[in-house]
């Protein structure tokens, strides 16, 4: 789904981004030469198992990183605002304003002492330096919009009194107070029951059609990814190993570790009663210390001596898709 | 070849020793010697108690002896002061230093055996009240919240006006006064150590009641019982020169820190040491236990994290 | 809620009785009362006497209920040294040494809020041991010690305050001071740990990702949490700091409840020293169970469940 603002900055662009995060046994390289971009209206979701890195990446670019976490990066831009070197006053009057971060747990991402008004108003008071009856107007607003009935009668309750799925949608009516431009969400339906999931990634569409919002969304559903992302990025062991717009990605996996995910999905009637599923052996390295060559030989089947010293080629095909392995196009499709 | 997660150490196959994983003591010292506090508390303890313990075998001064003509010298770096009397003497002529080291062999000996005797109150009726729950817990705990109320150091202070006071009747005193915060933490430690599976275990096994007690429950909660005896024999030292101070403790001419203080108190304008000595010395007595209950907690903590 | 609340009254009555046989217990076994009353040398005939007149020869728990009829009565007797209603004696101290401890209270807060709070921000840092150092040793100095030290600096050296009594606000300043010290430690340790309980707490990362200032952040997201089990704090240690003013009070010759505890000791005033145990029991109880009240009404969890 190829869009003419490819003109335009992008509404995201990360280039180099790398984190690191000191531990007892020495550094872990928990992001590796990260580079994406999301244009606008467009949704990005960055898939892996657990402990790829995705979460970090999100973390990274809202510089949400944990203490001992360092962040480098050769471009990090929200719009025209460079994110890498800029100060802190700097990043905390973007925060909130022109990117937003939802996260997974709706239920201990809410200050359970503060009413959801109260919560709510806080970010658009400050950065837009608007009354507290602007604010709540605005509220009651994006409350109604998400989808929440009896909107101002709830901005008095405290969030323990609403459901799982209600208290995302506060969530992501908080994040677009202020018209972000960039909407970053972690794992924002892990947490809720199916129906609710599916519930919550349609009124994320809706948003994004309605306010060309661009939207990085983690996860390790490949099921959400297939539902709304316009892009995919698939992470293994602090990298992106192949990326690309979604149904070129799905249809023609290119990386042995994206045709080992997919593969992985139990489809009725694929294998045999009996049979067996599909797995990828073996489990995700450590990433400490000096990492050579390719971190998914260990577990691929077609691996090659060269994989293990040599950073394995990065490769494109159709329409953007992209990605780094050691085999041929030919090869890689079995 | 399976991909090897985080490094563990690395071990040649050839011929290894038994325990492949150093003990669990050797960890807990190991531990314990990066916590700058612990140790510094540990030194100071060793210290004082070294002091106090061998002390007067090696100063030879009698701290009850009396000399009217020197009284109230000031300590040798003082203008006035001399070798003789290292830190001086009291209103009565006494050399300071000896009952300085005297006085804490009373705060060490209180402590001790205050914490002795509300420790085996405190920990009995906890483990007690935590392992057969029910109403023998429902009484217990009544009993020390009952107890929590009573201001402890005014009943104290009645009780030792009333049987008229000594060193054995303020050890009695406040070792059954002050096993409260014993009984809460093994109360509660019990109750958790109850609820695991190993406890289970042994009684599907068909140990004893009394066995599990002293074979499962006491040795695990005894990390606790250690930190809780560190910190109220820090307390039970307070309250002791306290109520000495008030007059209502050890008396004259037994040395007490808390009563040298009383004592040097209408002296205290023109011989202040003769306050400030003591109570240095009571503060880091009572300094150095509290970093050693507290290092303890930390690294009693930190290894059953793990 | 309301559940609770009555509850929690019924259990604190039934602790106040208990409290209350425990104490008078405690102070008729701990000594012949007789024997108290008449001093040294009186005559046997002369400890009959006080026997039958004070009911001292009819079994203690009938003793023990005939005083709480009176209690309950109002009627705390007589102090056998100043003569007068026992109840007179204790109201008119009563409100110095509740002065004392809260003023105490809110010192020791007043150090310990800070000292906790920033702590937790730069963890590990030399702020913090710092912080935890100065907690440390307020732990270990003496009471009293700290009280003498002051009255050399203050009333002596400097000659700003007076040096005992208790007659203008001026009086309150050093006992405040060398009593609050001493309870600042354990607030200075929950607000530190709660604090940084919070800080870590994803509500809080939240309020960062919308660009809130870091004062906004630390104040009304996370202290405004980690507060919450002080306040429950604060009423148990009122508690101890009412019953723990005997020894300050003494010091300064500060003319309250726990000064008139000390010399009804000396004068073996029975009726005053029941009174003021009791009354000082009965706070506590009080006092705790609004402390257990408060917790659960703070957190707007509990309180709607």
């Amino acid at each position: 789904m190829s869009q003419p603002s490819e003109q335009r900055a992008p509404a995201l662009e990360v280039r180099h981004l790398s984190v690191d995060i000191a531990s007892s046994h020495g550094d872990v390289h928990a992001v590796r030469d990260v580079s994406f971009r999301v244009e606008r209206g467009q949704t990005l979701c960055i898939v892996g198992e657990s402990g790829c890195g995705k979460s970090m990446t999100s973390l990274a670019v809202m510089d949400l990183l944990p203490a001992a976490a360092r962040r480098r990066a050769e471009v990090l831009r929200v719009g025209e605002h460079d994110l890498a070197r800029a100060d802190r006053r700097t990043v905390n009057a973007l925060r909130g304003e022109r990117m937003a971060m939802i996260f997974q747990e709706p239920m201990t991402a809410l200050n359970p002492s503060l009413t959801i008004g109260a919560q709510m108003v806080e970010a658009h008071r400050h950065h837009r330096g608007s009354s507290a009856a602007q604010a709540r107007e605005r509220a009651v607003h994006l409350l109604e919009r998400v989808g929440i009935a009896s909107a101002a009668q709830r901005l008095g309750q405290y969030p323990h009194q609403l459901s799982g799925g209600l208290r995302q949608r506060v969530m992501i009516a908080m994040a677009l107070m202020c018209e972000p431009d960039v909407l970053i969400a972690d794992e924002p339906t892990t947490a809720l029951d199916v129906t609710i999931q599916a519930q919550i990634l349609r009124l994320l569409m809706d948003l994004q059609r309605e306010t060309g919002v661009a939207i990085v969304l983690v996860t390790h559903d490949l099921g959400v990814v297939a539902r709304v992302a316009h892009k995919v990025a698939v992470m293994y062991a602090g990298r992106i190993v192949e990326e690309g717009p979604t149904a070129e990605v799905f249809g023609r996996p290119r990386h042995p570790y994206t045709r080992g995910l997919l593969g992985c999905i139990p489809v009725p009637g694929r294998v045999a009663p009996g049979g067996h599923l599909g797995i990828i052996r073996g489990t995700v390295p450590a990433l400490v210390g000096e990492l050579r060559g390719c971190t998914f030989r260990e577990r691929c089947d077609a691996a090659r001596p060269t994989c293990a010293h040599d950073d394995p080629p990065r490769r494109s095909g159709a329409a953007g898709h992209a990605w780094s392995c050691i085999l041929e196009e030919e090869e890689a499709v079995s | 070849m399976t991909t090897t997660l985080a490094s563990s150490p690395s071990s040649s196959p050839a011929a290894q020793s038994v325990d492949v994983a150093p003990s669990r003591r050797a960890q807990l010292w190991a531990r314990a010697r990066r916590h700058r506090p612990f140790m510094l508390g540990l030194a100071l303890l060793g210290a004082i108690v070294l002091l106090a313990v061998a002390g007067p075998f090696f100063y030879g001064h009698d701290p009850y002896a009396q000399d009217l003509t020197r009284r109230a010298v000031p300590p040798v770096w003082y203008a006035r002061g001399s070798w003789a009397h290292v830190l001086g003497t009291d209103a009565l002529g006494r050399d300071y230093l000896a009952r300085l080291l005297h006085g804490g062999r009373v705060s060490l000996l209180i402590s001790l055996a205050v914490v002795l005797i509300s420790g085996s109150i405190g920990t009995t009726l906890g483990v007690l009240a935590g392992y057969f729950a029910g109403r023998v817990d429902l009484a217990i705990t009544f009993v020390i919240t009952a107890s929590l109320a009573m201001p402890s150091i005014l009943i104290a202070l009645v009780i030792v006006s009333m049987v008229g006071s000594s060193l054995t009747v303020v050890i009695l005193v406040l070792g059954l006064l002050m096993w409260i915060r014993f009984a809460v933490v093994t109360r509660t430690a019990t109750q958790q150590i109850r609820a695991l599976d190993y406890v289970a275990a042994a009684q599907a096994v068909g140990a004893s009641r009394w066995r599990i007690i002293f074979g499962e429950v006491l040795p695990n909660v005894m990390p606790q019982v250690i930190v809780v005896a560190t910190l109220e024999a820090a307390s039970a030292i307070m309250v002791e020169a306290a109520l000495s101070f008030l007059g209502l403790g050890v008396q004259p001419p037994t040395p007490s820190w808390g009563l040298m203080i009383a004592e040097a108190r209408s002296y205290m304008f023109f011989s202040f040491w003769l306050i400030a000595i003591p109570g240095i010395a009571l503060g880091l007595l009572a300094l150095a236990i509290n970093l050693v209950g507290d290092g303890l907690r930390d690294l009693f903590a930190a290894g059953s994290r793990n | 809620m309301t559940r609770y609340l009555l509850g929690r009254v019924a259990l604190a009555l039934l602790v106040a009785l208990a409290v209350s046989a425990l104490a008078f217990l405690v102070l008729r076994l701990s000594g012949d009362v007789a024997l108290a009353i008449a001093g040294e040398g009186a005559s046997e005939a002369d400890l009959q006497l006080i026997r039958a007149s004070y009911g001292l020869d009819r079994p203690l728990p009938v003793q023990y209920l005939a005083w709480l009829w009176q209690t309950l009565r109002g009627d705390f007797g007589s102090s056998l040294y100043f003569k007068v209603p026992v109840s007179e004696l204790v109201l008119q101290k009563l409100p110095t040494t509740m002065l004392l401890g809260l003023s105490a209270l809110c010192f020791g807060l007043l150090l310990a809020v800070p000292l906790g709070v920033a702590a937790a921000l730069w963890r590990d840092s030399w702020v913090d041991r710092l912080a935890m150092g100065i907690t440390v040793v307020a732990q270990a100095l003496p009471t009293f010690f700290v009280a003498l030290v002051l009255i050399m600096v203050f009333a002596v050296w400097a000659r700003w305050l007076p040096v005992s009594g208790s007659g203008s606000w001026l009086h309150f300043v050093m006992p405040t001071i060398a009593l609050g010290y001493y309870v600042m430690p354990p607030f200075m340790r929950l607000i530190r740990s709660n604090m940084i309980e919070v800080l870590s707490a994803d509500y809080v990362r939240t309020a960062r990702a919308k660009g809130l200032p870091t004062a906004a952040v630390v104040l009304r997201h996370a202290l405004r949490n980690a507060i919450v089990p002080v306040v429950g704090l604060a009423a148990v240690q009122l508690g101890f700091l009412l019953g723990g003013s005997v020894v300050i009070e003494s010091v300064f010759a500060l003319d309250g409840l726990g000064y008139l505890a000390f010399r009804s000791i000396s004068y073996k005033d029975f009726p005053v020293l029941q009174t003021i145990v009791l009354l000082l029991s009965l706070l506590y109880v009080a006092l705790t169970t609004l402390s257990d009240i408060a917790n659960v009404w703070l957190d707007p969890r509990l309180r709607s469940a």
